[in-house]
């Protein structure tokens, strides 16, 4: 499919005004998942602190809502 | 992390009063299914990463406006899908992505393509049978502990993908 017709669908997708044939065909690519990508765990814990910061920077949650230091004893039995 | 398992509906609860280990723990669950299914439909780490990025904020600022029966696992996979499609519809507004989604993303939409994708898992000789997926992203030497968690975020996804919209 050419970029130029595939444009025009999604366009129309996102205002809700697409054909059926056209939602459908967009729905069913957006269902399909084939081609694997992986990444080592290494890499994954990475990038999970680093889209965690992100937000926290975009967000300014831990400044409104600081953490709380829990009890001794939760820390204790969160081991177990 | 804990080692009790929460539920979804639970950690929802706190989050209303503004509990951001909650708010964290959703992030944990979820944030690899989001960025993993980006990634795939758009071929780019970084817009799977802005994917996930806003979808959390989202996520977060919103938290009062939730309803009382808001299924956060449903809300995050309706915000993936419509996030990839507007992200899609942006790079081809732009002359500079033209090419590279023609190259990797157009080839997608063909009619083999679909044909494929409406095939139940097990008969695509090409793709991996869905428990040899679970097993692909979960089982990780590192992180043992995080396996049942895993278990449960991507069979959430592969139910979700596999799942019709209304």
């Amino acid at each position: 499919m050419k970029t130029e017709i595939l444009h025009r669908k999604l366009e129309r997708y996102i205002n809700g005004e697409a054909l059926p044939a056209e939602t459908r065909q967009i729905q069913t690519w957006l269902s399909c998942t084939t081609s694997e990508q992986q990444l080592t765990a290494a890499e994954k814990m990475q990038l999970e602190q680093d889209i965690l910061r992100e937000i926290q920077a975009d967000t300014a949650y831990p400044l409104f809502y600081p953490k709380k230091e829990k009890p001794w004893w939760q820390k204790i039995t969160a081991m177990f | 992390m804990s080692r009790t398992f929460t539920s979804d509906q639970e950690l929802i609860d706190r989050l209303l009063s503004n509990d951001t280990e909650a708010f964290e723990e959703l992030y944990r669950r979820y944030w690899y299914s989001l960025y993993t299914y980006s990634l795939k439909k758009l071929h780019s780490s970084n817009d799977a990463r802005q994917i996930v990025k806003s979808i959390f904020i989202e996520l977060w600022e919103k938290r009062h406006q939730w309803p009382a029966n808001f299924s956060v696992s449903q809300h995050l996979y309706t915000s993936v899908r419509r996030s990839v499609v507007e992200c899609l519809n942006e790079k081809l507004e732009n002359d500079d992505y033209t090419e590279l989604v023609e190259k990797q993303i157009t080839e997608g939409f063909s009619a083999e393509a679909l044909q494929d994708a409406r095939k139940p898992v097990q008969q695509r000789q090409s793709a991996p049978t869905a428990s040899e997926l679970i097993r692909q992203h979960t089982i990780s030497h590192e992180e043992p502990k995080n396996h049942a968690l895993n278990m449960a975020s991507m069979k959430w996804l592969l139910q979700m993908v596999a799942a019709k919209l209304d």
